[in-house]
């Protein structure tokens, strides 16, 4: 009993930590971004300084919205906590109250109720993102059901606490490096990056995370935009411990993901819609092949 | 066993309604329903007796001639589901059968009887004999039950298409108990389970009994009866068929796997999974693409009994693998989501009632902010709606999560390349069909209930009466009961598969499973600790009354939104259809009407049909088929007399001659 309380409450300070340092990594990925396009850029800070303003400032609501409007961002930005305190390798040990699979479906749960909130403001836009992000989501499903699967063959567990790569055993394996590879393309899928979303616009041609949260501000806003950049950093810090062959420390792989992660976004476009379900079919052949490799 | 009698008893004397004076139709409506609330509640209790009963076999022969009546572990799973979804849906029925006053009342209720009736005898059939015939009384009520609106010609064409497609099942179920009881010159079931089938006639019986019960619980392609049948029944006879009929199929075809064929033949099990799987993702796909609520329903209820026979199928396999003991995660798994599956299906067809109630219709693109109307309701389909996306905190998680753990119990043992092709197979499709479903009951959940009221029927909905609204917070109290505390149901169902040998750990703090160095956890009560940790402060920093204050209507370029700009549930599943357009082949259609200007104010008429893959493919040649061969028989169908005593007399003299040779 006492082991389980120390335990959680571990958990819960990794969840605060990451929750601290999320808009640093959003913040690093931005100024990466503006200095490969040659501009100055905004501080590194820039978002912790958008999200204290979101929050000081009114929370307008449309009025044909109900009760889940105003409760989706919570559970929101709660499943992406949640997430983070499960995260291996900081502070959690070998302590689990779900294993890889139930990580994936408390993220659908934050799912769940922002695609239903998209819908509740009545609006054409609303409808079109929480459409495209099902889309997306059911093409990135399979693959990262793959990629739990391929860990969990070698390392004979789905705990993430166990999943972790172990270096002298997949040190650059054919296997490991396919797997790397293939969820960091599922990475960018899930956290609605370039090429697969824009996170900087919300137009009509792009729009698919950002037009489901067009109808909100104040509060409601913050909380989205903290919930989604805690999302990055816990799956920076999931592919950092459980997918990168390479044995530097966990934070160094975190910094070096989001750097990575502004290079390609500079490097690429917005693919069309349609074209995603190619790129995901890519994700899944390459862990396929690693999953034979194994 | 003598609970079981009784309870028996209790529902004939419910069927007593049919001949209740007509002036008292309602008083013999609430006696109907009496009835079967007393007799599902004795089902449901006693049946807790065969689960815990540490001997999980026991029988006890009732013999009235030549009929058997018999309940072990297995049984008792599937009496309980029976039961707490017989009272439940039962106290439902109270307010929403008053609909049917003036319309047959009386029959319904007695019909209602005699199905759960008939569902429980075949649950406790003890021979070949007992078993068909109350298989025959559970299809023959529910082909009535179904008919029951039949001054709607719909109705009646789903009707007669179940009736056939149920009896051409049972054909295949009597041929396979035919060749099992024939094997083992006797029609009990503890002499059937000692037969000497020879291989090859095994791989028979085995093909007969899946076919037969596969088209009983609607896997593809034998579901093209189900999403007929299910929306044309009335709701609270759907949430049943659907909740319990269903599983009765899996019963069946447990007992042939478990008891009469076994499962040593490693290709059983794989026929099982894979059509469970392809049922899985195919089911929840055209779930997607409809848009009567029903409808949406019954293809979810194809997809989760593909997912349930994929379990079951995938416990067969590691079970021919000589992995007995791993094999018990595969068929709690398939248990515990069939149990599930009842309690969410249920609350979901008894809401679609409620709709149906509220607005006089079934499609969701007339509806909108039903929430609004109809918030008690809305609340509890929202619970069922999570269940359904195996959301955490519901029952649909643990069903989901064991039959996950079973395939990666598989994957650990699977060392060959084709095998983990297997495996890789079957996670894209668990994968695509987990995600699919999400999007199905966000999509249903949110064109109904969300947004602003499309038509103009969703402005005399109202808030359901008490007792419809009762039967919607019981079923979800128990999904999130069960959600949330799943180591009572875990514990039960596994009893049931493994004998005494506990082997998944269902403790109170969640479903552990491990066995040969493999170990995974799932402990939703500590996840909703954490959870409610974190919402108490969420709560206390986000929902001030100082938050929200002010009310604006969006922005949308200077005009006024109207209720027509959302997006509508064809629309949202468009993405869907496109990526998936090779299976779904979807047809559209437009016309335009010019009628008055070639360009000002000509209408614009857009059709999009999906036909059903199999329906087009596999039924219509089939049928066409059927009918030109028997229209080749008309060439002998002379009409005229003479020339059938000529074929009567040909016919004598060839059976003579047979037997003369002989």
């Amino acid at each position: 009993m006492e082991y389980i309380v120390t335990s959680i409450g571990l958990s819960l300070v990794q969840g605060f930590v990451l929750l601290l340092i999320a808009p640093l990594v959003a913040g690093i990925i931005n100024k990466v971004k503006a200095r490969l396009q040659k501009r100055q850029g905004a501080s590194i800070f820039q978002e912790y300084f958008d999200i204290c303003k979101w929050w000081k400032k009114a929370t307008i609501l449309t009025p044909y919205t109900g009760v889940i409007f105003v409760l989706a961002p919570v559970v929101y930005f709660m499943t992406s906590f949640m997430a983070a305190t499960m995260v291996p390798g900081f502070l959690t040990g070998q302590f689990s109250m779900g294993d890889a699979f139930i990580f994936v479906y408390i993220l659908a749960l934050g799912r769940f109720f922002m695609t239903l909130s998209s819908m509740d403001a009545a609006t054409s836009f609303g409808g079109m993102g929480g459409s495209r992000e099902i889309y997306i989501s059911v093409l990135v499903e399979p693959a990262v059901m793959l990629a739990i699967l391929i860990n969990s063959i070698r390392y004979h567990s789905t705990t993430l606490s166990a999943m972790v790569i172990d270096y002298n055993e997949a040190f650059f394996t054919v296997s490991a490096v396919l797997a790397c590879v293939a969820f960091f393309l599922v990475m960018l899928a899930e956290n609605s990056r370039l090429p697969v979303d824009n996170p900087d616009t919300h137009l009509e041609l792009t729009m698919i995370h950002e037009c489901m949260t067009l109808e909100y501000s104040g509060k409601l806003l913050s909380l989205i935009h903290l919930g989604s950049y805690l999302k990055i950093v816990v799956f920076l810090a999931l592919f950092g411990a459980l997918y990168v062959p390479v044995e530097i420390p966990l934070a160094l792989k975190v910094l070096l993901g989001a750097v990575l992660i502004g290079i390609v976004e500079t490097l690429n476009n917005k693919m069309r819609l349609f074209k995603v379900r190619v790129y995901l079919g890519a994700a899944i052949v390459l862990l396929l092949l690693a999953i034979i490799a194994e | 066993m003598d609970f079981m009698v009784l309870s028996l008893l209790v529902y004939l004397l419910g069927a007593v309604t049919f001949i209740w004076p007509k002036k008292a139709e309602l008083v013999a409506h609430y006696f109907g329903m009496l009835c079967s609330i007393a007799a599902s509640g004795l089902v449901a209790f006693s049946s807790l007796s065969y689960l815990l009963s540490s001997d999980s076999v026991w029988l006890i022969d009732m013999a009235w001639g030549q009929y058997t009546l018999q309940a072990d572990g297995w049984s008792g799973a599937f009496l309980l589901i029976t039961g707490v979804a017989g009272v439940i849906i039962s106290i439902y029925a109270i307010d929403y059968g008053k609909g049917y006053l003036g319309s047959r009342i009386r029959a319904l209720g007695g019909l209602w009887n005699l199905f759960l009736m008939s569902i429980v005898l075949v649950l406790i059939a003890g021979d070949a004999f007992t078993f068909i015939i109350a298989w025959e009384i559970m299809a023959l009520v529910s082909f009535l039950l179904v008919n029951h609106e039949s001054e709607k010609k719909k109705t009646v064409s789903a009707a007669y298409q179940y009736m056939v497609m149920t009896h051409i099942g049972t054909a295949a179920i009597m041929v396979a108990f035919y060749l099992v009881a024939s094997a083992a010159e006797s029609f009990s079931f503890m002499d059937m389970a000692n037969n000497n089938l020879s291989g090859y006639m095994k791989n028979v019986a085995f093909l007969f009994a899946f076919g037969g019960f596969a088209l009983k619980s609607g896997l593809m392609p034998l579901h093209i009866w189900l999403p007929n049948a299910h929306p044309a029944a009335p709701s609270h006879v759907s949430a049943l068929m659907s909740g319990v009929m269903l599983k009765v199929a899996l019963y069946g075809f447990g007992r042939f796997a478990f008891q009469f064929i076994g499962m040593d033949v490693f290709w059983y099990g794989l026929i099982v999974m894979v059509v469970g799987l392809i049922s899985a993702f195919l089911g929840v796909l055209y779930a997607t693409m409809e848009v009567d609520m029903k409808r949406i329903l019954a293809y979810s209820s194809v997809e989760n009994m593909g997912i349930i026979f994929s379990a079951f199928g995938c416990g067969m396999v590691l079970y021919s693998m000589k992995f007995p003991m791993l094999s018990v995660v595969a068929f709690t798994a398939a248990l515990v989501h069939a149990a599930s599956h009842s309690l969410m299906k249920g609350l979901l067809f008894m809401s679609a009632g409620c709709v149906m109630h509220a607005t006089g219709s079934k499609n969701i693109e007339h509806m909108g902010g039903l929430a609004r109307k109809m918030p008690y309701t809305a609340l509890f389909t929202l619970i069922g709606s999570m269940a359904l996306s195996s959301m955490p905190f519901t029952s649909g998680l643990v069903g989901e999560w064991l039959t996950l753990q079973s395939f990666i119990t598989f994957a650990q043992q699977a060392g060959s390349p084709e095998l983990r092709l297997l495996v890789v197979f079957a996670f894209i499709m668990l994968g695509l069909t987990g995600a699919t479903a999400l999007g199905c009951f966000v999509r249903m959940y949110g064109i109904a209930f969300l947004g602003r009221a499309r038509t103009h029927i969703v402005e005399k909905a109202h808030e359901m009466p008490f007792f419809m609204l009762a039967g919607l917070a019981l079923e979800a109290v128990l999904i999130v009961f069960v959600g949330v505390m799943p180591d009572f149901l875990v514990n039960l169902m596994q009893r049931v598969v493994s004998g005494s040998g506990i082997i998944l750990m269902g403790n109170p703090l969640g479903i552990m499973w491990g066995g040969s160095g493999y170990y995974a956890l799932y402990s939703p009560a500590l996840i909703f600790i954490v959870f409610a940790f974190i919402g108490v402060f969420m709560v206390a920093a986000v929902y001030r009354s100082s938050t929200f204050q002010a009310k604006e209507v969006t922005w949308n370029c200077g005009t006024v939104p109207t209720s027509r700009q959302q997006y509508s549930a064809t629309g949202f599943s468009k993405p869907l259809r496109r990526a998936f357009d090779g299976i779904l082949n979807p047809k559209r259609r437009t016309t335009y009407l010019r009628k008055e200007h070639a360009y000002f104010g000509r209408k614009l008429h857009y059709e999009l049909s999906i036909p059903d893959l199999f329906n087009d493919k596999l039924y219509k040649p089939l049928q066409q088929m059927l009918i030109n061969s028997s229209s080749s028989f008309h060439r002998i169908q002379e009409g005229s007399v003479s020339i059938y005593i000529g074929y009567t007399m040909v016919a004598m003299i060839v059976v003579l001659i047979w037997g003369v040779l002989l």
